[in-house]
């Protein structure tokens, strides 16, 4: 006898819409899975449900009035892209950035990527499911950080503080104190994360060989940031093309060895520990007193016609603003080169051929922010 | 198994050791520093007992949202010869829901007439209907005419 | 209480005896349960720098109330595709089980509601009952996301039945008996952890992946599958679900503290009154609860396939040379303090080997550290 072959009991592969709205697409994110059981088949990733044409909007404002939208579209790192902006806008207009103006920028950038990075390592613990506490490790010293900010700029999380040229306005007195006192806050919290999280086996098992990328395909794909360097390639525009002043500082940059997630969520921890070293290099280094602006500021801003491309090392990689000017106040083209935005296109082929927890793994460890994926 | 131990020791070591870091935020609210912006408002010149503000429109041309809107009228105290002002604000409104709380408007302010609420009265604003948020003039003065709040940034 | 609790002594039919008894513990348990949460909250907050539940009543004691009224005037949903008689009976499938088991759980010496002369595979077998409601949740939900989580949380639970009962045999060979009562008699002297603790966390183990607790907890992974077989449920049915979850760790919980810690029996004997000795249990067994708030506190989730390798090719091979262990120490009559001093060995070994062997990788490479020296000088350190 033979058993007709009953179609229902054919192993089929099943689509799983994730996003927009999961506890783990940090933001909203669609990918639609195809899984095969536990193991993903393909994944296509949707993206621009946070699309609000900053781009567009920055080219009818003036050089004053774009930096706010830089904050709004990389809202973890919302220094380094307004450092990028007026680094466009000066390069156009060839300004002399006042020398203590430079040593506060570098330190509140590098400040920015202390807490950027905090809010990576306590978002990975979650993504991994640790129940929280690495969140509520990372978040308080986070925040401490931020107050720093909110001193300095008198907003925590929209600084709108660099100007074209340099500063908008002197930072508070005890400036180079509170940083100090901060800083330590920050160590204690890295201390906190590294005993959590690095050397727990179940972490390192979750990690490990996950989403390995080399460092060919890395290039090909365009990815920077500690996603390029755990690929094994050591670029970092602070090292290689130094802007501002970052050419006056001694620091290691971390390169993996492996591309896995693992050496993404090292190479990140590493940096803090770097950052931390930069930022106190840079109060030793930082002029007592000194202009904040250039003295020959024009009272409104006319770049010349001309195009330019100023790039920083951002705590997600490198963070582009490509500016043509056709002359006048306003930025004719603008173009933002977002780390998180080329960054994801390299998700699928990670994905592919992991365990459907992997994937929240890979995604996590890119660290992507949504606005600056679809800005 | 060692990294499994000291995972758990760390988690221990903070519920013996450490203090939460939580503020009850209702009852305490956190100390904001004296720069903290919140949302614009008009300030009040207390000596001749009218606002700063000349209605100007520099700050409704510089917003980059366009949450301003400003009418100017002559100034009544100015005919009686009371005031050097020529010109005052006869109505004033900004759209909270709106605003994205750059400080621009107090930058090119020429009469410091305008400065960012760096109280929590000026973070407390949560309405039932968008309508709500924007403010008139009266509203915009009235921390200022208390004497409730001094904008730290007003350059 | 005592009267109602201890079948022999009172003149009703036993049936009805049980049922009354059965009644008073779930009522109890309710209540306790509730209370359970409050002190998870509070323990895991205070490891994470936070306060937990302050809001509610002193200390916020009153919060589990609160939580319990809301959830049941919440509105109970049901999707309009979900296969109605699987997803309305699975939360009993695994309400009743969880439940049940305290039938055979002599809490003191005196109150039990039924003597079962083989309560420890009772209690084994309805505990292992439930993953046929997380099936039936998972599948009656018609989502996605509850099947994964049902698929999951049946596979995870049937395989560490199997270590779990085997941890459990090996416990049946030394003491001679597979009743929790003569199991706690036995450890009059020393507690059974001392002669078995590779047993002892092989049930640690796995008890934490039956009652699936970070970080066996992904059938439920709210970072993956967002809740599991859960996703659909609400109100009253998804706070039945939360219940008998509950419910299972303060089983498992009072099983452990009961086969290894030596219940009530240890270290005072069974001559205290019957307070001293529900006082024991309930420290024993909210140590046992804290190790498993402890552990949530800490640790990642392990993945589905990791899960599956660490039961089938750690804990069961251990579990069986725990077996064997203890065979020759039966069959030759060897001295205690052998079988102690192996399977302390062995569990020693556990635990080395455990890690290695699901993660499987050759030690790692460090981070290359590329050094980066200043090219220029600052202004004021050159001046």
């Amino acid at each position: 006898m033979v058993l007709e072959r009953d179609p229902a009991l054919d192993v089929v592969d099943m689509p799983i819409n994730m996003g927009p709205q999961h506890p783990s697409t940090h933001g909203v994110f669609r990918m639609v899975l195809v899984v095969n059981g536990e193991k993903i088949v393909d994944l296509v990733p949707h993206i621009g449900y946070m699309h609000r044409g900053g781009e567009k909007l920055m080219e009818a404002m003036d050089f004053r009035q774009g930096i706010g939208y830089c904050d709004r579209t990389e809202y973890l790192a919302q220094f380094s892209a307004e450092l990028a902006y007026c680094l466009a806008v000066e390069r156009l207009m060839d300004l002399q950035v006042p020398e203590r103006a430079e040593y506060i920028r570098v330190i509140l950038t590098e400040m920015n990527r202390l807490s950027s990075h905090f809010m990576f390592a306590g978002a990975f613990g979650v993504d991994a499911g640790v129940f929280a506490t690495s969140f509520t490790y990372a978040f308080p010293q986070r925040e401490f950080l931020q107050e720093v900010f909110e001193e300095v700029s008198g907003d925590r999380l929209m600084y709108a503080y660099f100007r074209v040229g340099g500063l908008a306005w002197e930072v508070p007195d005890n400036f180079v104190q509170r940083v100090h006192e901060v800083l330590v806050h920050s160590a204690q919290g890295l201390k906190d994360i590294d005993d959590l999280l690095t050397k727990n086996e179940i972490f390192m098992a979750r990690c490990q060989n996950i989403g390995s990328f080399s460092a060919q395909r890395a290039i090909a794909y365009g990815l920077s940031g500690p996603m390029l360097r755990a690929s094994g390639v050591p670029w970092d525009l602070r090292k290689d093309e130094p802007y501002s002043i970052y050419d006056r500082f001694n620091f290691e940059v971390p390169v993996g060895n492996y591309g896995d997630v693992y050496d993404r969520y090292l190479v990140r921890i590493e940096e803090m520990r770097q950052s931390i070293s930069i930022i106190e290099q840079a109060l030793e280094q930082l002029p007592p007193d000194g202009p904040i602006v250039p003295e020959k500021m024009p009272r409104r801003l006319r770049t010349p016609p001309g195009e330019v491309y100023a790039k920083v090392e951002a705590p997600r990689g490198e963070w582009g603003v490509y500016l043509v000017s056709k002359g006048g106040d306003k930025p004719y083209r603008l173009k933002m080169r977002s780390p998180s935005f080329c960054n994801l296109s390299a998700l699928r082929e990670m994905t592919i051929g992991h365990y459907l927890a992997d994937a929240v793994m890979i995604l996590g460890s890119m660290d992507i922010v949504l606005c600056d994926v679809d800005r | 198994m060692l990294g499994i131990l000291r995972s758990m020791s760390v988690t221990a070591k903070v519920m013996l050791t450490r203090k939460p870091v939580t503020i009850q935020y209702p009852e305490v609210h956190r100390e904001i520093p004296n720069r903290d912006r919140a949302f614009p408002i008009l300030i009040w010149d207390e000596e001749k007992d009218e606002p700063f503000c000349t209605g100007c429109h520099a700050c409704e041309r510089a917003c980059p949202v366009e949450c301003m809107t400003v009418v100017m009228k002559d100034n009544p105290k100015h005919a009686a010869g009371e005031s050097k002002r020529r010109k005052i604000i006869d109505e004033f409104w900004i759209d909270y829901g709106r605003c994205m709380r750059c400080n621009i408007c107090v930058e090119v302010c020429n009469f410091e007439a305008i400065g960012m609420n760096n109280t929590w009265a000026g973070h407390e604003l949560s309405r039932y209907d968008r309508s709500q948020l924007v403010f008139d003039l009266d509203q915009l003065l009235s921390q200022s005419k208390a004497g409730k709040v001094d904008p730290g940034l007003r350059a | 209480m005592t009267m109602l609790l201890s079948a022999p002594a009172i003149d009703m039919p036993g049936a009805l005896a049980s049922v009354l008894g059965l009644v008073a513990i779930t009522l109890v348990m309710t209540v306790g349960v509730a209370y359970a949460t409050w002190y998870e909250r509070k323990i895991i907050a205070r490891m994470q720098l936070r306060l937990g539940p302050t809001r509610v009543g002193p200390f916020g004691l009153l919060q589990p109330i609160a939580d319990m009224l809301k959830l049941l005037v919440k509105e109970d949903l049901r999707p309009a595709t979900a296969d109605p008689i699987a997803f309305e009976l699975a939360v009993f499938a695994i309400f009743i089980p969880s439940f049940l088991a305290f039938v055979a759980v002599p809490f003191t010496a005196d109150w039990l509601i039924s003597p079962l002369p083989l309560s420890l595979l009772y209690l084994l077998a309805i505990s292992g009952l439930s993953f046929i409601g997380f099936l039936m949740a998972g599948w009656g939900s018609d989502n996605k996301y509850a099947l994964l989580g049902g698929m999951r949380a049946a596979a995870q639970l049937i395989s560490y039945e199997i270590p779990l009962i085997l941890a459990m045999v090996g416990v049946v060979m030394v003491t001679a008996s597979a009743d929790v009562y003569q199991i706690i008699l036995f450890q009059d002297r020393i507690p059974l952890i001392v002669w078995q603790p590779l047993g002892f966390i092989i049930f640690l183990t796995a008890s934490i992946a039956e009652v699936e607790r970070p970080p066996f907890d992904i059938p439920t992974g709210e970072s993956e599958v967002a809740g599991g077989v859960f996703i659909e449920y609400s109100g009253i049915r998804w706070s039945m679900f939360q219940l008998s979850s509950y419910v299972n760790m303060y089983v498992f919980a009072l099983l452990g503290a009961f086969v290894f810690l030596g219940g009530w029996e240890w270290p005072f004997g069974r001559d205290i009154g019957w307070g001293y000795q529900l006082l024991l249990t309930v420290s024993k067994m909210a140590l046992f609860i804290f190790f498993y708030l402890w552990i949530r506190a800490s640790f990642p989730r392990m993945r589905v396939d990791q899960l599956m390798s660490y039961a089938w090719k750690v804990l069961i091979p251990f579990a069986l040379l725990q077996i064997f262990l203890n065979g020759l120490f039966i069959v030759y009559d060897a001295p205690g303090v052998v079988l102690a001093a192996s399977s302390w060995a062995a569990a020693g070994g556990l635990m080395y080997l455990a890690f290695h062997v699901v993660r499987r990788g050759e030690p790692r490479k460090p981070l290359q550290m590329i050094s980066v020296r200043a090219t220029a000088v600052a202004a004021r350190s050159a001046s």
